[in-house]
């Protein structure tokens, strides 16, 4: 798994996409990140450690490349125009909605 | 496991759900250019909540709940999403 900078995750992102666009699924996690960098211990005392609250973990897989990054409330506001952008930009495969008031209309001149 | 027929009942049960643990709660999106589909899951591991979607105009409508929920994650106040936009 490939820990990135938020700038190299979206640039990797688009990779992502642009790779699984005949086949393929592209996999994206979001979670809450406390910024703990060893697992909990299963017994024994806990380690001393202070959680931070403002952080989230971003995943991304096609099923076989992992990439990953953090995000902080310093990055959220810029990282997440550029996230968006780059979602509804690669995002376009599904079906647009049916002009159902155009034939309406066509039938209603006859 | 339940798929949400209308996007506002999964928003709202996806954001209940994420308050009343936001440690435990992660959010999966699946999308699929060939078969043009995309898919949303939110879960704590003991619940699951999903909403599946073919049409273009639900891609926005999930794209922005995202961007709600990172935006909650990263603040340090307990605000709901639901009370920003009213």
């Amino acid at each position: 798994m490939v820990l990135l900078e938020n700038d190299s995750f979206l640039t990797e992102l688009t990779r992502l996409f642009q790779r699984c666009r005949t086949t393929g699924s592209v996999y994206i996690t979001l979670k809450k990140y406390d910024g703990r960098t060893k697992p909990v211990p299963r017994k024994g005392n806990a380690e001393t450690f202070d959680p931070v609250d403002n952080k989230c973990l971003l995943r991304a897989t096609d099923g076989k490349k992992m990439i990953s990054t953090v995000v902080s409330s310093k990055e959220v506001i810029k990282f997440q125009m550029a996230y968006s952008n780059l979602l509804r930009a690669h995002m376009d495969g599904l079906k647009k909605k049916d002009k159902k008031s155009k034939t309406k209309k066509t039938k209603a001149t006859q | 496991m339940p798929f949400y027929q209308t996007w506002e009942e999964f928003a709202r049960a996806a954001e209940k759900l994420y308050l009343t643990d936001p440690m435990k709660v992660r959010v999966v999106l699946k999308y699929r250019h060939c078969d043009g589909n995309l898919c949303m899951k939110v879960t704590d591991d003991a619940v699951c909540l999903q909403y599946k979607t073919d049409q273009a105009q639900d891609v926005k409508k999930i794209e922005k709940f995202h961007g709600q929920l990172m935006r909650l994650m990263v603040s340090k106040e307990s605000r709901s999403v639901s009370m920003e936009t009213d």
